[in-house]
């Protein structure tokens, strides 16, 4: 019965979609088997970047971005197109070096790209090694504790690079905090506050289920956060909003009041949070009858709206319009068609349901646009440390599914727990116990 | 090899020094010349009878100093030990040799393992005992130890002298000085005086100094210890009243029956004292709106409610379920106290109101119309110290040789207290001999657990434990604690017996070397699947498939795997215990990659060869991690300092191992003088 959690668990690891592009549920175990990657230069801005990766499957991850060509001359620098191996987009072209073991830094199978330094590029290919099985982000330090455990660094070296991994460290501690001030660290916290009630419930009910009859109510409990939905701030009454999932993206759908000038002071107040929503959405569905373009309201539309997100260079903006003119049914079939002037639109009838296909594929392909870059914050080692956090959080619940022992379960639901507490901190046994004190009348 | 197989219960063997007398009862304390012994225990409950006896078995001269000798191991509160969690603890003592398992064996009168549902991790070994039979027995055991000397009287003052330059502390203890003026000296001195220190007993508006009802708190002592500086705080606790049994109308209500078979306590035992048909059942009931009706028009009546004190939360009163948790039925054990006791003791109705209203309440209840009350139940309000001022050896900071263990550390429950008498009395006696301090480590038991929990963080409530405390619970089992501690205590400490240790030893080679063997044994899952029909394994895929792996179907167990492939799994199965500790090793086999073990003996504070900043190796040295992987969990501790110690155990891996190989010889002929030295 127990079990009944794992809705919870599964509504707090469903969040992170869009951040975990890894989808491979074969994720590799930590530990000396696994190849590590990461960015061995400095961050922010340089000319070049280097990434290192380290381990068995280094010399695999190296022929997957550069197919079709086949491994580099060992030691020597060769230059190679880099692609992205799930969608074959070319990523840069750079210097690649195959050093395989033991003569390497780490006395694995190493393998560096010396890509340029701009953000895009290095998020690109530390994106594209994620996806390559068996390869993981490195722990702080795990180049060295690699190339240490194999024996090719003495004391003194290792004592000069500890210092320099303690900095390191720490300049990714910092940089994780500021990250996650904002919305992202926002969202981890919720789902580390989900984790820790269900943990909670599940260590009460090992730890006082049996005397104290709380299988019932730990369920109860447990089932509670569920309900908690993604939660949008401002949302007024007028505003109508539907979470759907179009073409497999999750969407908030606003519908909005028309936006008419010289209406009631009611109207007039449902057209100010028309706007005001306008300018939050990421992608504009503009609609307009196709018979009344000439109107005063439709050209003020068009010359307001329409025409100043269109005025925006792509890159400067995150946000789209789709330009739709229904009602395609009233123009005359050998008709001029709705106006010269406007730009790229698509005509649909709502009566007949013609151009609906096409609609749907329009939006399809901006979602894919708007969601494909889950973040355009540039920080790239952190990235990639949240992403693998999460990836390992969504595991864990995984694990917490298949259990058939409560113990084991738990010990899921905990490294779960974990994972999210080493992006948010925090963390203790004493707020579980807490937890437990203050839901369950405990103690016979 | 030796062991013993349905050997029921034995003494410990007698240490080498045999010409120390056996135990003795001295009643007379102005003896000629001034005693003088290796350690002094003060008081005779779970911790003190547990310190006493394991600084004897560490060879020490021990004086175990109480109120009165009738009250030795006596149950204060609940008639019943184990649970979740303190079950783990109890098997913990029993690993080091300890008593309360043992004596459990030969009182219960109910057996019952907790959480058997939930997987091997959490199962909580439990049993009503006889309180009557259980001091008994303890008083027995205790008057039996070889070096243990037992002897009446209150202790009211400590002797202090001179610190010893090499260690940190202000003063030292030698001695203590009893209520009638005269002096006992010896070289450590645990205190373990549990609820007596400046004990208040609470009844409705009445409260009256007692450590235990009809019991003298200390108050001499309390004072002596505020004076050194010692930091106290203030708890409260509290028990049922004690119903007749005769007076229940046990027909109506709720019948649980005993565990068939019992399983024991003690790694030791194979059965217990008692045939399951021969044990007494408990029975349910509930609480009803009318009790909170009673609770809530008279709490004016109850100063101990009102009391700011804290209490333990898990262990509520009556009177703060029905305030913080209102319009709920509340359950209601009635447990026995004994075979041949006509008291039932209602769990879960522990409450301080005025004693003629508690049988007005507890009327209330279904089952209980009739009831009547013998012993009203009562709070107790105790004074502690704070344990942050010991270290995890359990010597106080403050005065050197001087050791607390049980209540007075803040804790509560039999268990914990027991577990900290153990370690006190050993470091106690490794004090007296120089030797470097027995700590157990977060990552080696819930005794390291209960005891770095209460050295680094405090308490303010009465501490107890839970299973969810614990970071390793998979690894830290009931079944295998004899694994984790026999042999360290019998190599470190020398608190275990030369029996014991060679069980554990049999028992670890033998599951080592079944282990090997089931991994070794490979066939496709198709031929599984003929050889054993009843498991679900999966013919889709035709892989070989190890027979270690075909273990961790829920309906295989080593008798059906042996069944399929007699030789070599047969000799598996020969050992009951063997075949079931097979099966759970396996299923915890999840997570191992951490590999790479630190030496348990390495000293963090003063290795020179690694860089360590301070405050690491202060981590360190508090958790003391089994491994690489352990240490870097710790909190605090950084990957650069993982780096080094990783470093320096290999290198010194790479000496050992080099030295191991010319000294074997050396070694065997070392173990085969000590085992000769031993059986003298």
């Amino acid at each position: 019965m127990w079990r009944g959690l794992w809705t919870l668990a599964a509504q707090a690891a469903r969040g992170p979609r869009r951040l975990c592009t890894r989808r491979s549920s074969g994720a590799p175990a930590p530990g000396s088997g696994a190849t590590i990657f990461a960015l061995s230069s400095g961050q922010g801005r340089c000319g070049i970047a280097v990434i290192r990766t380290s381990g068995p499957a280094s010399g695999h991850a190296l022929r997957i971005l550069t197919a079709p060509r086949d491994l580099p001359l060992a030691r020597h620098a060769s230059l190679r197109l880099l692609s992205d191996p799930r969608s074959g987009e070319p990523l840069d072209r750079a210097l690649v070096l195959w050093f395989p073991g033991p003569q390497s830094f780490t006395g694995e199978d190493c393998v560096e790209f010396h890509v340029h330094g701009g953000p895009a590029v290095v998020s690109g290919v530390l994106q594209a090694l994620g996806s390559v099985p068996g390869l993981r982000p490195a722990e702080a330090g795990e180049f060295t504790r690699r190339a240490f455990a194999n024996g090719k660094l003495n004391l003194t070296e290792v004592e000069g690079l500890a210092d320099l991994i303690h900095a390191e460290t720490e300049a990714q501690r910092r940089q994780a905090l500021r990250q996650l001030d904002g919305e992202l660290g926002h969202l981890c916290r919720g789902w580390a506050e989900t984790l820790t009630k269900a943990l909670a419930h599940v260590e009460a009910y090992i730890d006082f289920g049996e005397d104290d009859n709380l299988e019932e109510g730990v369920l109860e409990q447990g089932r509670k956060p569920v309900s908690i939905v993604s939660p949008e701030p401002g949302t007024t009454r007028d505003v109508l909003e539907t979470p759907v999932d179009l073409a497999g993206f999750p969407v908030l759908l606003s519908d909005t009041a028309g936006l008419r000038e010289g209406v009631g002071p009611v109207e007039q107040e449902g057209v100010r949070r028309a706007r005001e929503r306008l300018e939050q959405a990421d992608l504009i569905l503009a609609m307009l009858d196709a018979s009344d373009l000439a109107s005063p309201s439709s050209c003020n539309f068009l010359a307001t709206v329409v025409a100043s997100v269109g005025a925006q260079s792509p890159s400067d903006s995150s946000q789209r319009l789709l330009l739709v003119l229904n009602k395609s049914d009233l123009l005359s079939p050998e008709g001029p068609g709705p106006g010269p002037d406007l730009p790229p639109h698509l005509l649909l009838s709502c009566l007949t349901g013609e151009g609906l296909d096409g609609l749907l594929e329009a939006l399809r392909k901006e979602l894919a646009a708007v969601c494909g870059d889950p973040s355009t914050d540039p920080p790239l080692l952190t990235r990639a440390r949240h992403q693998h956090h999460l990836q390992g959080c969504l595991d864990a619940l995984g694990h917490y599914k298949q259990s058939k022992d409560l113990a084991l379960a738990a010990e899921a639901l905990r490294v779960a727990r974990g994972h999210l507490t080493r992006l948010t901190g925090g963390g203790g046994t004493e707020e579980i116990l807490d937890i437990i004190f203050q839901d369950f009348c405990v103690g016979k | 090899m030796f062991y013993f197989r349905g050997c029921g219960r034995w003494v410990a063997v007698s240490f080498t020094k045999q010409q120390f007398p056996l135990a003795r009862l001295s009643s007379d304390s102005a003896a000629p010349r001034t005693p003088h012994f290796d350690v002094i225990v003060i008081g005779g409950g779970h911790a003190g009878t547990e310190a006493a006896t394991a600084a004897a078995r560490c060879g020490s001269r021990t004086l175990l100093l109480t109120h009165r000798v009738d009250t030795i191991g006596q149950m204060s509160c609940n008639p019943s030990f184990g649970g979740i969690g303190k079950g783990h603890l109890m098997r913990e003592v029993d690993a080091l040799d300890g008593l309360c398992s043992r004596i459990c064996d030969q009182s219960g009168v109910h057996y019952k393992v907790l959480n058997r549902r939930k997987g091997p991790a959490v199962w909580g070994l439990r049993a009503q005992i006889d309180r009557k039979l259980y001091k008994q027995n303890m008083q027995k055991e205790i008057l039996n130890t070889p070096l243990l000397t037992v002897q009446e009287g209150a202790v009211e003052d400590l002797i202090l002298t001179e610190p010893e330059p090499e260690h940190t502390g202000k003063c030292r203890v030698s001695g203590v000085v009893l209520v009638d003026g005269s002096t006992v000296y010896a070289e450590s001195v645990i205190l373990t005086t549990g609820t007596f220190l400046r004990g208040m007993i609470v009844i409705g508006l009445e409260t009256h100094p007692a450590g235990r009802l009809g019991d003298q708190p200390s108050i001499g002592l309390a004072q002596t210890l505020e004076k050194l500086g010692f930091v106290v705080g203030r708890l409260k606790t509290g028990t049922p009243p004690r119903i007749a049994k005769e007076s229940i109308n046990f027909s109506i209500l709720n019948k649980h029956i005993p565990d068939n078979p019992s399983i024991p306590f003690s790694f030791t035992n194979e059965t217990v004292w008692i045939k399951p048909e021969d044990q007494l059942p408990c029975y349910l009931t509930h609480t009803n709106p009318r009790v909170d009706e009673i609770v809530l028009k008279n709490l004016h009546l109850n100063s101990h409610v009102k009391e700011t004190t804290r209490g333990p939360r898990y262990c509520p009163s009556i009177e703060s379920k029905v305030l913080r948790f209102p319009n709920r039925l509340h359950q209601v054990w009635l447990e026995p106290e004994g075979m041949d006791s006509d008291l039932i003791y209602p769990q879960g109705l522990s409450m301080t109101l005025p004693a003629e209203l508690q049988e007005k309440m507890i009327t209330c209840i279904r089952g209980l119309e009739k009831a009547k009350v013998i012993q009203p139940g009562y709070g107790v309000q105790y004074d502690y110290l704070d344990p942050r001022q010991i270290t995890p050896s359990l010597e106080t900071h403050l005065v050197q040789r001087l050791f607390f263990a049980g209540q007075i550390n803040g804790t509560t429950g039999y268990e914990e207290a027991a577990a900290q008498g153990v370690i006190a009395g050993i470091n106690a006696s490794l004090r007296v001999s120089r030797k470097p301090p027995f700590v157990v480590s977060r990552t080696e038991g819930y005794i390291g657990v209960l005891i770095d929990d209460l050295t680094t963080l405090g308490t303010s409530e009465p501490y107890r434990m839970f299973t969810s405390r614990v970071e390793f619970r998979l690894s830290l089992r009931p079944d295998n604690a004899d694994s984790r501690l026999t042999l360290r205590g019998y190599k470190d400490a020398g608190c275990v017996s030369q029996q014991r240790y060679e069980r554990a030893c049999w028992m670890k080679s033998s599951l080592e070397e079944g282990i090997s063997v089931l991994k070794s044994i490979e066939f496709l899952s198709s031929k599984w699947k003929k050889l054993i029909p009843e498991a679900s394994i999966s013919t889709s895929r035709s892989l070989p498939v190890r027979a270690l792996d075909v273990l961790k179907y829920e309906e295989v167990d080593m008798d059906s795997l042996a069944k399929a492939v007699p030789e070599p799994l047969k000799k598996y199965t020969k050992c009951r215990e063997l075949a079931e500790r097979l099966k759970i090793e396996e299923i915890k086999g999840v997570q191992q990659d951490e590999a790479l073990q630190l030496p348990k003996d390495l000293d963090y504070l003063t290795i020179r060869d690694v860089s360590l900043s301070h405050e690491v190796r202060e981590k360190l040295h508090f958790s003391r991690p089994q491994t690489i992987g352990a240490a870097s969990r710790i909190p605090g501790v950084t990957p650069a300092a993982i780096i080094n110690l990783l470093r320096f155990v290999k290198t010194t891996q790479r000496r050992q191992s080099a030295m191991n190989e010319s000294s074997k010889t050396d070694q065997y002929l070392c173990d085969a003088d000590r085992l000769q030295e031993r059986e003298l």
